[in-house]
């Protein structure tokens, strides 16, 4: 009987938890209602690359300076210098980019260990100083031309993936105990997506190739598919894991489009890649193309009128960059990262010089839906609301081309030698027939004229 | 004046001189004339204009109005259609004008009706020259009512102005066959150089020239004066290659001249015979052909101009399979020239030769080759309200008409679908109204991408599989005209809609009688959005 009494109590709480849940995502209170006009905010986070590397040779940017030079090793000048190269189609590797690396290559903030620190490593170091440009990325490029592209975008943590994704949902980036699990110390600290959930905001977690039976539990089992633990923090988090009213929030990027197309895309969507990701040696282009699909999807849904979609990448990859980061606390900021905003009120073709990091966006995310911060960080970070331009005609959906509109050759304007060429001629052919009726209708008066005459 | 060189032209023929009679005769021909003129170019105009805009472009209206587009700088078109694609740029570079002043796609057609009309008034002139003016004016009825002149002069197509310059060459021929006075060989040599500026496919008409004057001797020419018509002739052409190479396009038209010489033929031996004697008129045909049998005894350089007008092209394009609806416009005139001879000389002939023979004295009645002429005017003008009705059928013959639903989808395109959004259709003949209308790229599937096997307007699309999955193709549209061409495209085509999330965003549909009679809409147009 007791048994009988728990159960009905445990169900009525599951489908009163999940009704509240329910109405809770359908309708946000007047409170957290969007203080811009923009209700759907799309962040896509992509892996390893500086500014420099992707956007250093980019017109108008804080990008590479002219006459940049690298030693090969800063304590022995005799090695030389490497400069930056622009790597089109050569090799290239997985270059080291853990924390290791990156106190090596920062050296004190002399910013000189870009090549000794990966040599030291067994490494190419001269690959550090590779760029790519918009040949190489052009639909990157011409979606800065379009939209905003931000030159003071730095990755939160001096660290790789997984402490950059924790700022990026929860703008801080613990570490586990000494003998103790990261899972518990997780357990206290509360993400956006928390805070979204209690205030009733939608929010999904978009992740490709999804496969929900990788969690933290499982590394070590899974091979390279583990990359899905540290992209998806959350995934570390026991509620998320555990507790199906968040856990269900967590899905297959296939369920991106069906919400756009369903007119249910959430307030809040975060999106991971998983062979997509850029992340070295991996092909950019197929990055490109996953992006595109992302941004075009968003375009053409009922949701691109008041949506934001944000391209970022999570930490520096081991690339050169030539911006020394600022110092806010013990973990970052880390090197600076490209970063594009796409929206219908982003300024056209805007360089932003904002200084930001991955807490920006929770510090957006908190004031356009007024949630409560969740950390030092985020409080303190600045929001790129100067990128948007609320009061412009908003932008109309546009699918940008996968090429430059540089390398396309100037057409001729043919229109002025059709019109003198065509023009010509045909009053050359009324000048000949006028001509001709103009005779034959002389000869028939002289004709006249001589009958009469006669 | 006109009255007394009327008097003289009967009095060649007919030989019987009743001064009075005559005069009173003449006098009623010139009033019957022109009230027959009155008459064609109004019910002309009617046929024209009825209705002209109730469908949008078909595929080759998009892309001449599209060129015109370019050439004036339409925005968004400019982009979109080449200026340099197959023919040469005369009819566009006219539209172009207008397209400065207003852009649409009424104006375009507006065009070819004055152009049309303008034919039949140069018909009617030429048939004055050759025959006198009742027999012009009834050709010019003909041809105003006929419903192949109708059908093509209510589209951007640039047959109707190069029917207008066939036309008016043979005028200028006819003018110099009568006055024999080189300035008019001359304005022929012109003249035709605007024919092949309308469309190079007439440079076939320098055969009937030259046919005409070969078997004509009483047509006398001088050996300088027809060097110097080729001349002027060149001269005329001029423009189209030179306005290429100015361009740097000149490998386009290269191209298509040589992808059309040796393109694999697009219909039957039997098409024009078959789709031609109704589009012209049956009994216009046969009062043509009775015509020169009975009336041999009068055959003079004038039938051999007419002819050698019609059988050259008739005869190059039947051995050259490459067949267009539209290809043989420019001998209609000719025809109804022939049959307006016919049916104008027995009028005028009747009562003005007795006969005792009881069946010749039936046949010797004015009132029944007026009947005659009622019967095919009704004939023709029927057939023609007929096909200028709105569609009720999801299957056409290219270049007869509009595209039932094109311009809606275009216009729906252009409104809601992203800018620089490409769509994949089954054939070019649905991405070039797309183009227009939707000012987005299109590509057909069904364009190859062996060179030797397309027009070289076209683009194909090399991997639709990867140009899809690369988001280059975000839209797919499958059209009923299309899929009954290429019903293996259309199922290629739906193949990609179902691996790619197809997803319908829109449909155009028509009412069609089914074969049981009963109404029934079907769907013409449908756009399917895709996403890798």
């Amino acid at each position: 009987m007791m048994r009988r009494v728990l159960f009905a109590i445990s169900l009525a709480v599951i489908i009163a938890g999940n009704l509240s849940f329910t109405a809770e995502a359908a309708s946000p209170s007047q409170e957290h209602q969007p203080s811009t006009p923009i209700e759907h905010l799309v962040v896509v986070m992509q892996e390893n690359h500086t500014f420099d590397n992707y956007f250093g040779t980019y017109p108008g940017v804080d990008g590479i300076p002219a006459g940049t030079k690298m030693p090969v090793d800063p304590n022995n000048p005799a090695l030389g210098d490497v400069v930056p190269w622009h790597i089109g189609n050569a090799t290239i590797t997985d270059i080291s980019h853990s924390a290791s690396t990156f106190r090596d290559q920062y050296d004190n903030g002399k910013m000189d260990g870009f090549i000794s620190a990966l040599n030291s490593r067994n490494q190419d170091g001269k690959l550090a100083m590779g760029y790519y440009d918009g040949q190489d990325i052009p639909y990157y490029w011409n979606l800065a031309d379009n939209y905003v592209l931000f030159d003071q975008f730095f990755s939160s943590a001096r660290d790789g993936s997984f402490a950059n994704h924790m700022y990026w949902v929860a703008g801080v980036s613990p570490e586990a105990p000494k003998g103790g699990k990261l899972s518990d110390v997780l357990a206290d600290i509360p993400t956006i997506f928390d805070r979204l959930q209690a205030a009733g905001v939608s929010w999904k977690f978009y992740v490709q190739n999804y496969d929900p039976t990788i969690t933290y539990r499982d590394v070590g089992s899974r091979g390279n598919r583990e990359s899905q633990v540290i992209w998806v923090p959350l995934l570390n988090f026991d509620r998320f894991i555990d507790d199906p009213t968040l856990s269900s929030h967590i899905v297959d990027l296939r369920q991106y489009y069906i919400d756009l197309h369903n007119n249910a895309l959430p307030s809040v969507a975060y999106i991971v890649p998983s062979g997509a990701s850029e992340h070295p040696p991996s092909s950019i282009a197929s990055g490109q193309r996953f992006v595109k699909a992302i941004i075009q999807e968003l375009m053409r849904s009922s949701a691109w009128d008041s949506s934001a979609f944000i391209l970022a990448y999570d930490d520096w990859g081991g690339w050169y960059d030539h911006v020394t980061p600022i110092q806010v606390d013990q973990h970052g900021y880390g090197l600076h990262v490209p970063v594009i905003l796409v929206s219908p009120y982003a300024k056209s073709g805007y360089i932003d010089h904002s200084t930001l990091d991955f807490t920006s966006i929770l510090k957006f995310i908190e004031q356009n839906w007024n949630i409560a911060p969740l950390a030092e960080r985020d409080t303190n970070a600045n929001n790129f609301l100067s990128a948007f331009d609320f009061n412009q005609t908003p932008h109309l959906p546009i699918f940008l081309p996968s090429t430059r509109a540089s390398v396309a050759p100037v057409k001729k304007d043919p229109s002025r030698v059709i019109y003198i060429g065509y023009g010509s001629t045909l009053s050359l052919a009324i000048m000949f027939i006028g001509v001709a009726n103009y005779r034959s209708h002389r000869a028939k008066v002289r004709e006249l004229r001589k009958l009469l005459n006669e | 004046m006109r009255i007394s060189k009327s008097v003289n032209m009967s009095e060649t023929v007919y030989g019987e001189s009743v001064a009075r009679p005559r005069a009173i005769a003449a006098v009623n021909e010139v009033v019957a004339s022109r009230l027959i003129l009155v008459i064609a170019m109004v019910t002309g105009t009617f046929l024209r204009i009825w209705q002209i805009d109730a469908m949008g472009f078909n595929t080759d209206e998009a892309v001449y109005a599209g060129q015109a587009a370019a050439i004036a700088h339409v925005p968004g078109l400019s982009d979109i259609f080449p200026v340099f694609r197959a023919h040469p740029l005369l009819f566009q570079s006219l539209l172009s004008l207008i397209y400065r002043i207003h852009f649409s796609d009424l104006l375009g057609r507006l065009l070819a009706v004055v152009i049309g009309l303008s034919t039949v008034l140069v018909t009617y002139k030429l048939g004055k020259t050759l025959y006198g003016r009742l027999p012009g004016a009834l050709a010019a009825t003909f041809l105003a009512l006929m419903p192949y002149h109708v059908i093509v002069s209510r589209q951007v197509l640039l047959d109707g102005l190069m029917t207008f310059f066939a036309t008016l060459t043979f005028y200028t021929l006819a003018q110099f066959g009568k006055t024999h006075r080189p300035a008019w060989l001359f304005a022929a040599g012109a003249c035709l150089g605007m024919t092949f500026l309308s469309k190079e496919t007439s440079i076939i008409m320098i055969g009937c020239v030259f046919v005409f004057l070969a078997l004509a001797p009483e047509v006398r020419t001088r050996i300088r004066d027809l060097i110097m018509a080729v001349v002027i002739m060149g001269v005329t052409i001029a423009p189209f290659p030179i306005s290429l190479m100015l361009a740097g396009s000149s490998s386009t038209g290269s191209n298509y001249l040589v992808w059309q010489l040796f393109r694999r033929p697009n219909h039957e031996w039997s098409f024009y015979l078959t789709i031609l004697p109704p589009a012209i008129g049956i009994l216009v045909i046969i009062v043509a052909i009775v015509g020169i049998y009975f009336l041999r005894h009068e055959h003079s350089w004038r039938e051999k101009l007419l002819l050698a007008w019609i059988f050259v092209p008739f005869a190059f394009f039947e051995i050259w399979p490459v067949k267009g609806y539209q290809y043989l416009l420019p001998i209609a005139p000719a025809v109804a020239l022939l049959a307006g001879r016919a049916l104008g000389r027995w009028i005028l002939n009747a009562k003005r030769t007795r006969f005792t023979s009881p069946i010749r004295t039936f046949f010797n009645q004015p009132g029944l080759y007026w009947l005659l002429t009622v019967a095919v005017v009704i004939s023709l003008g029927f057939t023609s309200w007929k096909q200028i009705q709105p569609r009720t059928s999801t299957e056409f013959l290219a270049g007869t008409g509009g595209v039932a639903g094109g311009r809606e989808a275009g216009l729906w395109i252009e409104e809601n679908v992203p800018i620089k959004a490409h769509f994949m259709t089954i054939g070019p003949s649905m991405a070039n109204i797309i183009e227009f209308y939707g000012v987005h790229l299109a590509y057909g599937l069904a364009v190859s991408p062996n060179p030797l096997h397309r027009n070289p307007s076209y683009d194909p699309i090399l991997n639709p599989d990867l140009q899809i999955r690369n988001s280059e193709l975000q839209y797919l549209v499958w059209d009923s005209f299309s899929a009954a061409r290429s019903p293996f495209f259309a199922d290629k085509l739906m193949g990609y809609v179902n691996k790619y999330n197809g997803r319908v965003v829109h449909t155009e549909t028509i009412t069609v009688k089914d074969m049981l009679g009963n109404t029934v809409v079907k769907p013409v147009i449908i756009i399917y959005e895709v996403y890798p």
